[in-house]
């Protein structure tokens, strides 16, 4: 055993905050040793991200109270001055952040933001200098073309490459311990996987020892060592991967490791339906012109997001669609319910036609036809009440009013696993898991016929995640409801639906039923999507990689 | 970029198209004496008022009048009612020291606005920050005709510290210029001081929880690069509108200020002609103001690109 690296004893972290001080981490203790990945596992609230910017005094506020020692290589850094610590800052000790969107500065350029991690330790590098060195480590990290990718602005990059960019960044001056908080929860799961082997390779290349923070067990058992369970600001479990794998102790590690959907056990199959088609989409097109002109603006190219798909779902079944961000798979939805005009092609709901209706035409249709949408936070109005979020539709189409429409709404809420007295809330003082409850009880309010789902999941954690999924199979049976389930996540669509469709570039490349399709993939894509899928089994994860030849 | 100047021209003919014709109108809809009853003096003859009246143009239709108006405001033989000088003339003459004051005093508005609201940013809560918030929100309440008149008795003629009133060519010599200016530009700075450093504030306040502050931070920069290159620079970007439409309206009439500093500029002119009602000059000035207001719009968009390197110019949002 060698000597540790970071060694964490007792750190407990509080807030003074309005209602009361918020113990976010309650005498947590850990080592980190050299060429080590441990993951800190927990679900949103945890105190998991908490300690780890505290690692950095990233917490420091004066209504913060922090307590108990943090040593990097026998320095402590609790008590450290604001000189000392940003010594430690960037150059010993280097963080990722979750979103690489808005973690980087979006007026300045990637170099530039590489170069001032440089010099703001290394005053001696010029700026030609630092420039270069930007521009291997954009090339050390993946980027394709670097000397020239060094001089984009963020918003011009990928999310995962802006997430190679961030990883780049923190390894600019050569740290010896690497944070990562979420690295990948942004992420589709294709660029996930590329993200976590790159993880994988700089920690096998440089023995950087790496602490990786996350919420999802899948994520965990491709990359970590060591891992960690948080709950409530305290360390419940620790041990080797295998040991929290195969024998976990704690009844919440249990929990989570239930939570984790497994891509390669097969669904139940369900009751085979019949019934007659709901949704028929044929030749759909959905193109955005790009405009370009001195005076009449001529159009020089279009985006072609939707181009020419049909599908059908029939009454009572689940339709998954898989696709990575940009695949067009959003741009779909949002067409099928004529929120977005189509270019061309049909649509046909119940038999009748949706293409070219007036709004008002459309108006009565809209009560069959719901969407539950991805952000939980920025789809709920938050100067509302719960109650007036979820009664604006019953109230718009003139369903019901004054008392019966709080009966009616508090019905619903209680519906989706809320409470009646939830109604006078406002939507901030809900997890992101109720608030996704919240926008499945807007959806059901004037019994739809048909919900599209977009992401509904993916901005929640795993363990919040099986839930969810469960309450919509719940609301399925009861009111016969049709789904169509979009993802990026094959695993979860898999999970949930009959059957599948693979949307790439526009295009439907692959559609069947869920195990067809997930066990003999005809095509070239969907097998990329499954092999992108975390496994949560350390040695499956293990003979995967071996497999492919990435270790 | 060419494309978008372009269309941003013609936006621009086409404001102050509908500026001239809103302001003709409303001068023809608004109560006010006959300008050729005006202008025939103390004892009108019938005969008079009548010669007048069609030397002048006074009985064309209003389309018509509008047209020669127009024609005559760009041709620079317009002339006023009141006074029959010619009205380009009055404003070329109005330029200097209207420029003068607007410009020395958006000067000191953006060098105090940025200074009180980085400091108010980053000393919020404390000390410092409530001394300038009192100290702006005094500036933006304060009427500036009573601040005017106020640092003229005390500053001009109880100690003669400063000349009462007046304008000195710069070239003529540039120390009275700014000693004739420098009362004028403080009144007029004040207001924009306390506005700019309340939104400036509250911009860095917002900006401080973004991502990309507790990134700079990660990376070890100093607690002052992170506030300077970082949290100011992007709170800045919208105190450039503000300072464009701010700016623009101004040159079109710091009217309470050039009044009671008797500059004799643009916002003189502009309030002697409205207390006249005397058409000519108000259509000369209103269109001068809304060419400088519609210009300076036009330059913060094109600032916005360069500011804020997400935004392109000219091409369709998708």
């Amino acid at each position: 055993m060698s000597e540790a690296l970071l060694t964490v004893e007792d750190l407990r972290v509080s807030f003074a905050t309005q209602s009361g001080r918020v113990q976010a981490v309650d005498g947590v203790s850990f080592e980190l040793k050299p060429g080590e990945v441990l993951a800190i596992v927990g679900e949103s609230g945890s105190g998991k991200s908490v300690t780890a910017q505290t690692v950095l005094g990233l917490t420091r506020s004066h209504n913060a109270t922090i307590s108990g020692s943090i040593e990097l290589g026998g320095k402590e850094l609790i008590s450290a001055g604001d000189a000392e610590l940003r010594d430690v800052r960037g150059a010993r000790v280097g963080m990722v952040f979750q979103d690489p969107m808005t973690s980087f500065n979006p007026v300045y350029r990637i170099g530039r933001q590489i170069a001032e991690a440089i010099r703001a330790h290394r005053e001696e590098v010029g700026k030609a200098e630092a420039h270069e060195r930007a521009i291997e480590l954009l090339d050390s990290v993946g980027i394709p073309d670097a000397a020239r990718r060094v001089d984009a602005y963020p918003h011009e990059f990928s999310g995962g490459m802006r997430q190679r960019a961030m990883i780049a960044m923190a390894l600019a001056l050569d740290p010896e311990v690497l944070i990562a908080d979420e690295p990948t929860t942004a992420l589709d799961v294709t660029v996930q996987a590329q993200i976590l082997a790159l993880l994988e390779r700089l920690n096998r290349e440089r023995g950087l020892a790496t602490i990786l923070i996350t919420h999802d067990l899948g994520v965990v058992a491709e990359v970590a060592d060591r891992v960690l369970v948080m709950h409530e600001g305290e360390i419940v479990e620790r041990g080797d991967l295998e040991r929290i794998f195969y024998s976990p102790t704690d009844p919440y590690t249990r929990k989570l490791l239930d939570a984790v959907v497994r891509i390669d056990t097969a669904v139940p199959l369900r009751a085979r339906r019949e019934s007659e088609a709901l949704l028929e989409v044929t030749d759909l097109v959905k193109h955005f012109p790009l405009k370009r002109g001195l005076l009449i603006a001529r159009e020089v190219d279009r985006v072609r997001a939707v181009d020419g798909v049909s599908f059908s779902v029939r009454q009572g079944e689940t339709l998954g669609l898989v696709g990575e961000s940009g695949s067009g798979k959003s741009t779909l939805s949002r067409t099928i319910l004529q929120l977005l005009e189509p270019t061309s092609g049909s649509v046909r709901f119940e038999g009748r036609e949706l293409v070219g209706l007036s709004r008002r035409e459309l108006q009565p249709l809209r009560r069959e036809m719901q969407m539950v949408v991805q952000d939980p936070y920025a789809s709920l109005n938050p100067r509302k009440r719960v109650g007036q979020i979820v009664g604006e539709p019953l109230r718009l189409q003139g369903e019901a009013k004054g008392g019966e429409l709080r009966r009616q709404v508090q019905g619903l809420l209680e519906r989706v696993g809320l409470a009646a007295e939830h109604y006078d809330r406002y939507p901030h003082e809900f997890s992101g898991g109720q608030r996704q409850r919240i926008g499945i009880a807007r959806a059901l309010a004037l019994r739809p016929k048909l919900i599209i789902a977009d992401e509904p999941v993916s901005a929640l954690d795993v363990s919040i995640r099986a839930q969810i999924l469960d309450l919509l199979a719940e609301l399925q049976a009861d009111f016969g409801l049709t789904y169509v389930f979009v993802a990026h996540d094959i695993g979860v669509v898999r999970h949930v639906s009959d059957r599948i469709a693979v949307m790439y570039q526009g295009r439907i490349v692959e559609e069947g039923p869920a195990d067809t399709v997930c066990e003999q993939p005809q095509d070239e894509y969907t097998r990329k999507l499954l092999a992108a899928v975390p496994i949560p089994d350390p040695h499956e994860a293990r003979a995967r990689r071996e497999a492919l030849g990435t270790t | 970029m060419g494309r978008f100047i372009v269309r941003r021209l013609l936006g621009m003919v086409a404001v102050l198209f509908a500026v001239s014709v809103l302001t003709f109108l409303i001068f023809n809809v608004i109560p006010n004496s006959d300008p050729a009853l005006r202008m025939a003096g103390k004892n009108p003859t019938p005969t008079l008022v009548h010669n007048i009246t069609e030397e002048w143009g006074l009985n064309d239709s209003l389309p018509q009048q509008y047209v020669t108006m127009m024609g005559k405001i760009f041709s620079g033989d317009v002339i006023s009612y009141e006074g029959r000088e010619n009205v380009d003339e009055r404003i070329v003459e109005g330029i200097p020291p209207t420029f003068s004051l607007c410009i020395g005093a958006a000067v000191i508005w953006m060098f105090f606005g940025i200074l009180f609201g980085y400091l108010s940013a980053v000393r919020a809560g404390g000390l410092l920050d409530r001394a300038l918030t009192i100290v702006a929100v005094a500036g933006i309440s304060i009427p500036v005709f009573w601040l005017a008149a106020i640092l003229l008795n005390y500053l001009t003629y109880q100690t003669e510290i400063f000349p009462s009133g007046g304008y000195v060519e710069f070239a003529e010599n540039p120390l009275e210029w700014a000693e004739h200016l420098i009362l004028p530009w403080v009144t007029l700075a004040i207001v924009y001081i306390g506005i700019y450093s309340r939104v400036l504030r509250s911009n860095m306040l917002d900006a401080m929880n973004e991502d990309y502050v507790r990134t700079a931070r990660a990376k070890g920069l100093s607690e002052r690069q992170v506030m300077r290159r970082h949290v100011l620079r992007n709170s800045l970007i919208p105190i450039v509108t503000l300072f464009g439409l701010d700016f623009g309206a101004l040159i079109g009439g710091a009217i309470v200020v050039e009044a009671v500093f008797s500059l004799n500029g643009i916002g003189q002119y502009a309030y002697e002609s409205l207390i006249n009602t005397d058409l000519p000059p108000i259509m000369a000035v209103v269109l001068f103001g809304a060419f400088f207001v519609v210009l300076f719009n036009a330059f913060v968009d094109i600032a916005y690109a360069w500011l804020d390197p997400r935004i392109r110019l000219g091409e369709e949002a998708r």
